[in-house]
């Protein structure tokens, strides 16, 4: 059963729609990340959610009760956000305790909750600590504390952790997938790095000026994204615009400009719908028809340009049907101007809209 | 090499304010305790010792504590508000909130006299509506003088807590509202406590400005005397310049006290780390 659920919602500022006609629906317990660039609409539909921004139209349901109109302060959630936000004028312990303080729960059950949050976040013995004595990390984890001890029904984060070094925010997404797990609370993470969405989330949403591109479980996004803004967006830099197609089994046959390829249908891929074909640097062949020992999938190129990247070469390849990019590993390089044959493997090419 | 350089920057400084502050307060002062070759605390007790003197004195520090308490709580919401506008808006809220300070002081007293006295608008007015029989007394009390000072000293602590209260964040507002606080319970939780320190500073400045205020009191106090009317009196008018070293440094005195008491309550309240 779907717990959370948006439908049609509208937001617009001075007359600019943000959202338009956007639905969205969240299994219980599960985490969802939206992801996209900044100014796609996410943080938007994170602060609806959150009740910071009214809907102009639409509905917004969690657990079969209507939200839309329900102030901020009386929807139960846990907001965790990009600042932190802590009080600065409150002790962490204070800080944790604001909330339940709010709801007049009795001094021993404050006292017990907020020991006990604490320590899931791995923070006890800095009950008396002030947040400009905390590292980024530690203030993250009392955010954290304090949305989650209120045990709101509905957890929500912006951007958490893009304040944080490197080694930290691997360290902390594995924290809050862990903490998210073990209360089994229903999430919804709003981060531009997708590599942070894939690893934390059950499934990711990504958008695109207002619109949900993609829903998907994060494998199937990395390996098949359905539209090219979601193919570029995780890494697929090479596209091919095709003319025509037919389905044939689980193939399907694509042809441009006299020639035709071929990609793989079914066993999980979606619909692959559309006319483009994507693939990234790194699935693309290069060789010899006698080194690549295939006979179909092939493009004749030029290497145009050659880039040392350490672990690999960098080449792009120029062909009739434009420019590729493709990363290959060898003891030799290519030269520029040298003529290859691009490979597309069938089971790597994929079509989107 | 370049510290050094840098703190020759403040010599000139130093040399006007130890030339025409330090040496002057500190003569002052002195003068006070050295009166007609020995030492003596005799001024003192004349003073403390004058029912009159003490009356003025108490006066003084109700006008300018009953001033600051309500150019507080007049000021309180006025930045609150303002601090919330856009930056448009805000500089022209903030432009209209300084304007009573870019008039003189004595054309400004003079306007409350019109306002203010026994045929003056208010008590027209009043007594057209029929709330009032008789004329109320307002000038040259000490009502008249807090009126005018509050309408100096008001966008003093308007500046001040809106140079505070915009530095707070918005989310803190919006993280105690989801934590289940209403607008009311988020104000008073977190955009007073840390709309403190801008508090304190705009209220020492506007005590020790009540304080040391001659204008406004003057002109609207009448034969109601405050220290500073007091002190300018004995200077020029009784030519008793022993009694007016007294004065003054009693006012330096109170006004130093004062301030470190605020500074000490701004400390534990102040938000801390």
């Amino acid at each position: 059963m779907a717990m959370l659920t948006l439908e049609n919602i509208a937001v617009s500022y001075d007359q600019q729609y943000i959202l338009k006609d956007f639905n969205l629906s969240v299994e219980k317990g599960s985490l969802i990340s939206l992801l996209g660039p900044s100014g796609c609409g996410k943080t938007t539909t994170l602060r609806l959610i959150a009740g910071f921004l009214d809907a102009k139209e639409g509905k917004f349901a969690l657990n079969g009760k209507d939200y839309t109109r329900v102030p901020v302060n009386k929807r139960n959630f846990g907001f965790v956000f990009q600042s932190y936000a802590l009080f600065p004028h409150l002790s962490v312990y204070d800080n944790v305790a604001f909330g339940l303080r709010l709801r007049k729960v009795n001094k021993a059950d404050v006292d017990r909750r907020v020991r006990r949050m604490l320590d899931i976040v791995n923070l006890s013995g800095f009950e008396q600590r002030f947040p400009k004595e905390l590292s980024g990390g530690q203030r993250q984890r009392v955010a954290i504390a304090r949305a989650l001890v209120i045990e709101p029904d509905l957890l929500l984060f912006d951007e958490p952790l893009s304040n944080l070094d490197a080694n930290l925010r691997v360290n902390m997404r594995v924290e809050i997938r862990r903490i998210q797990q073990e209360l089994g609370i229903t999430t919804v993470y709003v981060s531009h790095d997708q590599e942070e969405c894939f690893s934390i989330s059950d499934q990711v949403a990504v958008m695109n000026k207002g619109i949900i591109e993609q829903l998907d479980k994060p494998s199937t996004i990395f390996k098949y994204p359905k539209t090219e803004f979601v193919a570029r967006f995780i890494g697929f830099n090479n596209f091919i615009t095709f003319d025509s197609r037919q389905e044939n089994g689980n193939v399907i046959e694509l042809q441009t400009k006299g020639r035709t390829f071929r990609a793989l249908h079914g066993e999980g891929r979606g619909e692959q719908k559309g006319l483009k074909g994507a693939i990234r640097p790194d699935d693309l062949k290069l060789g010899t028809q006698e080194e690549l020992g295939v006979d179909f999938n092939l493009l004749p190129g030029k290497v145009k340009v050659s880039t040392y990247l350490g672990r690999s070469y960098q080449y792009v390849i120029e062909t009739e049907l434009g420019e590729f990019t493709v990363n290959k590993e060898m003891e030799q390089p290519y030269i520029s101007g040298q003529e290859v044959l691009v490979h597309f493997p069938i089971e790597k090419l994929i079509v989107v809209e | 090499m370049k510290k050094s350089y840098l703190t020759l920057l403040l010599l000139p400084g130093l040399v006007f304010l130890a030339a025409f502050m330090v040496i002057p307060i500190l003569l002052t002062v002195g003068s006070t305790f050295y009166h007609e070759g020995r030492f003596t605390v005799e001024g003192y007790l004349y003073f403390f010792k004058d029912p009159y003197f003490l009356k003025i004195l108490w006066t003084t520090l109700r006008v300018s504590l009953v001033t600051t308490a309500i150019c507080m709580l007049l000021g309180f919401p006025t930045a609150y508000f303002i601090s919330q506008q856009s930056p448009r808006k805000k500089a022209l809220l903030l432009a209209l909130a300084i304007f009573p300070l870019l008039t003189s002081s004595v054309v400004r007293s003079f306007s409350w006299t019109i306002i203010l006295g026994k045929k003056g608008l208010l008590n027209n007015m009043l007594l057209s509506v029929g709330l009032i029989q008789e004329p109320l007394n307002i000038l040259y009390t000490p009502t008249a003088m807090m009126i005018g000072l509050i309408h100096l000293f008001l966008p003093l602590i308007i500046i001040t807590l809106v140079g505070v209260m915009e530095n707070i964040d918005t989310d803190l507002v919006k993280a105690a509202e989801s934590l289940g606080a209403n607008r009311f319970a988020a104000f008073c939780r977190v955009v007073i406590p840390l709309s403190v320190p801008g508090l304190i500073i705009g209220g020492i400045l506007v005590f020790v400005g009540s304080l040391t205020a001659y204008t406004t009191p003057a002109l609207l106090g009448g034969k109601q005397q405050v220290i500073s009317t007091f002190l300018y009196q004995n200077a020029i008018t009784l030519n008793d310049w022993y009694l007016a070293s007294v004065v003054a440094t009693i006012m330096m005195v109170i006004t130093f006290v004062i301030i470190m008491i605020m500074n000490m309550l701004a400390n534990k309240l102040n938000p801390k780390g």
